[in-house]
């Protein structure tokens, strides 16, 4: 087993990583003077994960939309017992997510953690699929279909990529829809269970009051090996244009709420890291609240403190979102790419770039003061490619000049969506 | 971890915690007043002003300048219920000096602003500077008005309307939109003055070092405030109503929202905090695996116990055709309970869940602070271990007990429109 240590230079935090026999990269960080443990065994397997295929096979599997998120619900189902009674036991409080290109399996506790641990790896290697059991959770997943389609921030939010991506399956919802859903079954899952959740696919991340050497001692007792088999995962060819650029859904909200995105072009590893800090702090130089745009919207009362941004990127898409709530999101839109015309023919305003980098600086060191945060950095860093603490350093390393390139190239027009949820009450 | 509570004056109290794990602090004041619909917007106006602007930084623009250039150092204010109070609180949280780069004096610059935001707000003759009160207000109603767009959110804060109806917990944090629109800059003064005179003042920091700075500050500056602060009662059993009473909504929703509100008048808060966690509060609870897991007539289905009202609330999200079936299933896994139908697996489950819960406390600077605010409010100062040990004597007749004492208050039911 190779292990190396990742120090970061500011706050002298150390991260051991591992690359384990099995072929599973391990991330582990131990934080002195915490109670709790935060543990997260991810696989790079997320809802865009659609068309894939091993090396030895001729042609792409083509799986229905929600799929991963199914099978993270029903890999919870031992063939004897529920995962969740499995926690009962140590006491800590087990859990799952799946996102676009992850999915992971999490716990955290502040005793028995090698226990916890155990049940962790044993039960995310140990699939148990049948179709009685898959018909039922047809039923319960159904229901959380419909409970997020009454959630306005997630509908404003997959409308906009909607009308964004002409084929990329970042369009899709994570959870699939009904009709997607009843096409899964037993086989399905077990094919994308053998497909992805090959332990050269994932990572164990664990972070809190643990000791390095348990861990790895657990991992060598607990983890298959596994043989690399080749794993490709294909998307479909997306235009760099938008499908249109407006979308309107009226839902019972009180406040109407709105997303403007902006079509971006992806990247993958270092790449886009440095992309994601540029993007990152153009957003912020656009709705700092000491600029005169945001003051002339605020006094308008256009946007309210809930105006904010995010980038939003992982493999074949990239956008920078400008959300929050308003009456008037067409004139949001609009002040919006103005400032950036502005900006483009005027430059960057250098102290306000001074400013946004030091409170950037400030939010990365606040993240590595928690234990959840922590384990979420490593194992998402390594999924995106990059080490732990490599965001603190092109942080540092990035130059106004940099920013300005990026809303020259990215914050485009003719790639700009907006969607909006309307307020029918 | 040391902590440390001193009474800087009349009913105000400095506690510091000093954790040398942390590289960030945290500075909560909270000022505890009586919730009432008629003061209600008024005050939450009067503080959540304080963290926009002072008399230095007269605009939100120069405070938020003055915030980035202190590394993304926060500040904010909050309005919360507790029970029939109202907890109106302003927050200030900054990295620790050891990480500023540029050698500034971080602590020292956060207890200025600090300081100036309380007690030299941007307010003239009398009243909020009129331009930011604006802002504040127009975004308190806009608060109000998405309370909608937050189902589960909404439908438990209906829930407690209905529950609380005739006591002072019924009005929300922010009160009504008709009364927070007539609120003027000088009545959210007035509030805020009155605030500062009559309150109780909990202000907890949350730090890697000692600091005596902060508590010098405030005892200076309260010195000079000719205070006349209340007493307060900080929980309080809500009474059963006569007949159980229901309230529906129709809205364009697909999922149905049901929230059934049982009270009790048991003192045995540890046991109903146990029957609580084993009726409903984790994914192996009762609720969980059979209205969920076994017969799948809820997406959630989860119990919550508040000792501030004695009060346990279970909230679900169902399909409107099984709403009939959940609620029976609800009140039969409640009966079974009663029936002493618990297991020892059960049982240790929930210790272990709570041991769990209460050992993390103290991982945040956040949750530090909400622990020793709660134990305040309590009146007992313990540790969230010593406060764990009552919990390992709940025994299973007690939690039968607490169980029968559970009766049906209120139902609220967010409908769908569409046809069953």
């Amino acid at each position: 087993m190779e292990k190396n240590i990742i120090t970061d230079k500011i706050t002298g935090d150390k991260i051991i990583h591992a690359k384990h026999d099995s072929g599973l990269d391990i991330y582990i960080c131990e934080m002195e003077g915490y109670s709790s443990v935060e543990a997260l065994f991810g696989t790079k397997y997320g809802s865009v994960n659609t068309m894939f295929k091993m090396a030895q096979d001729k042609e792409y599997t083509v799986v229905p939309e929600g799929i991963a998120h199914f099978l993270e619900h029903k890999l919870f189902e031992n063939e004897d017992c529920d995962v969740f009674e499995l926690y009962a036991k140590t006491g800590a409080s087990g859990n799952a997510f799946t996102s676009f290109d992850k999915t992971a399996y999490l716990f955290s506790c502040t005793k028995n953690y090698q226990e916890s641990l155990k049940i962790l790896l044993d039960f995310v290697q140990a699939p148990y699929f049948t179709q009685e059991t898959v018909d039922k959770e047809q039923g319960i997943i159904g229901q959380e279909i419909q409970m997020t389609n009454d959630n306005p921030e997630w509908r404003v939010f997959f409308n906009m990529l909607r009308c964004m991506y002409h084929n990329h399956p970042v369009k899709i919802d994570i959870v699939g829809t009904i009709e997607s859903i009843a096409q899964i079954n037993a086989d399905l899952l077990y094919k994308c269970y053998y497909t992805f959740y090959n332990l050269n696919n994932m990572v164990l991340s664990i972070a809190g009051n643990i000791k390095a050497d348990e861990v790895l001692e657990i991992c060598d007792k607990c983890l298959k090996p596994c043989e690399d088999k080749g794993l490709e995962t294909v998307f479909p060819d997306e235009p760099e244009s938008v499908v249109k650029s407006e979308i309107t859904e009226k839902q019972p909200v009180g406040a109407s709420i709105f997303n403007i995105g902006y079509k971006c072009k992806p990247e993958s590893g270092k790449e886009r890291l440095e992309k994601v800090m540029a993007a990152s702090v153009a957003a912020d130089i656009l709705s700092d609240p000491s600029t005169e745009m945001y003051q002339k919207l605020l006094k308008e009362g256009i946007i309210n403190s809930s105006f904010g941004t995010e980038v939003f990127t992982g493999d074949g898409y990239f956008t920078v979102i400008f959300s929050g709530e308003s009456d008037s999101p067409d004139v949001i839109r609009d002040t919006v790419s103005d400032e950036i015309d502005r900006i483009i023919k005027e430059g960057i305003d250098e102290e306000l770039f001074g400013r946004i980098k030091k409170s950037n600086y400030g939010g990365l060191i606040r993240e590595l003061n928690n234990v959840e945060a922590v384990a979420n950095l490593m194992m998402n860093s390594h999924m995106d490619g990059v080490g732990p603490y490599d965001t603190i350093e092109v942080l540092s390393k990035l130059k106004s000049s940099d920013v300005l390139d990026f809303m020259k190239n990215e914050l485009r027009k003719d790639r700009r969506v907006m969607s909006v949820i309307e307020r029918t009450v | 971890m040391k902590y440390n509570r001193t009474e800087i004056s009349d009913k105000i109290g400095f506690s510091s915690v000093t954790d040398p794990k942390f590289k960030t602090n945290l500075l909560t004041v909270r000022f505890i007043t009586s919730l009432d619909s008629k003061t209600v917007s008024a005050n939450t106006l009067g503080v959540s002003i304080l963290s926009d602007a002072n008399s230095k930084f007269k605009t939100i623009a120069e405070m938020s300048k003055k915030l980035s250039s202190l590394y993304g150092a926060g500040i904010s204010s909050f309005s919360k219920k507790r029970g029939d109070l109202q907890i109106l609180g302003f927050t200030a949280s900054w990295i620790n000096g050891r990480y500023a780069f540029d050698g500034e004096d971080l602590d020292a610059e956060m207890a200025q602003i600090t300081r100036d935001c309380l007690f030299s707000p941007n307010a003239e003759n009398g009243e909020f500077d009129s331009e930011i009160f604006k802002i504040a207000k127009k975004d308190l109603l806009d608060r109000i008005d998405a309370e909608l767009n937050n189902k589960r959110g909404y439908a438990l804060s209906r829930a407690e309307e209905l529950a609380f109806k005739g006591e002072p917990a019924e009005v929300s944090c922010t009160g009504k939109r008709e009364n927070a629109e007539k609120v003027t800059p000088a009545d959210a003064y007035r509030a805020y003055q009155n605030i500062l005179k009559t309150s109780q003042i909990e202000i907890i920091y949350v730090s890697s070092e000692e600091n005596n700075t902060l508590k010098e500050m405030f005892a200076e500056e309260f010195a000079k405030i000719e205070r006349q602060p209340r007493e307060y009662v900080f929980a309080s059993k809500s009474p059963l109503k006569s007949d159980v009473e229901t309230l529906s909504e129709e809205l364009d929703v697909r999922q149905c929202k049901m929230v059934m509100t049982f009270k009790t008048d048991s003192d045995d808060k540890f046991a109903i905090s146990m029957l609580s966690m084993i009726y409903g509060a984790t994914p192996v609870s009762k609720l969980f695996m059979n209205v969920r897991e076994k017969m799948s007539l809820c997406y959630y289905c989860a119990s919550r116990f508040s000792a501030i009202k004695n009060v346990v609330a279970v909230d679900s999200g169902v399909e409107k055709s099984n709403i009939e079936k959940a609620k029976a299933e609800i009140l039969n896994q409640l009966d079974e309970i009663i029936k002493g139908n618990i297991t020892d697996e059960e049982m240790q489950s929930a210790l272990l869940s709570l041991d769990n819960a209460y050992n993390s406390i103290g991982d945040t600077p956040s949750s530090y602070s909400n622990w020793y605010f709660e134990r305040f409010c309590d009146g007992k100062i313990v540790t969230p271990q010593e406060h764990f040990k009552n919990y390992p004597e709940v025994t299973k007749a007690r939690i039968i007990q607490a169980a029968s004492s559970l009766k049906l208050d209120s139902i609220y039911y967010m409908l769908s429109k569409e046809a069953e």
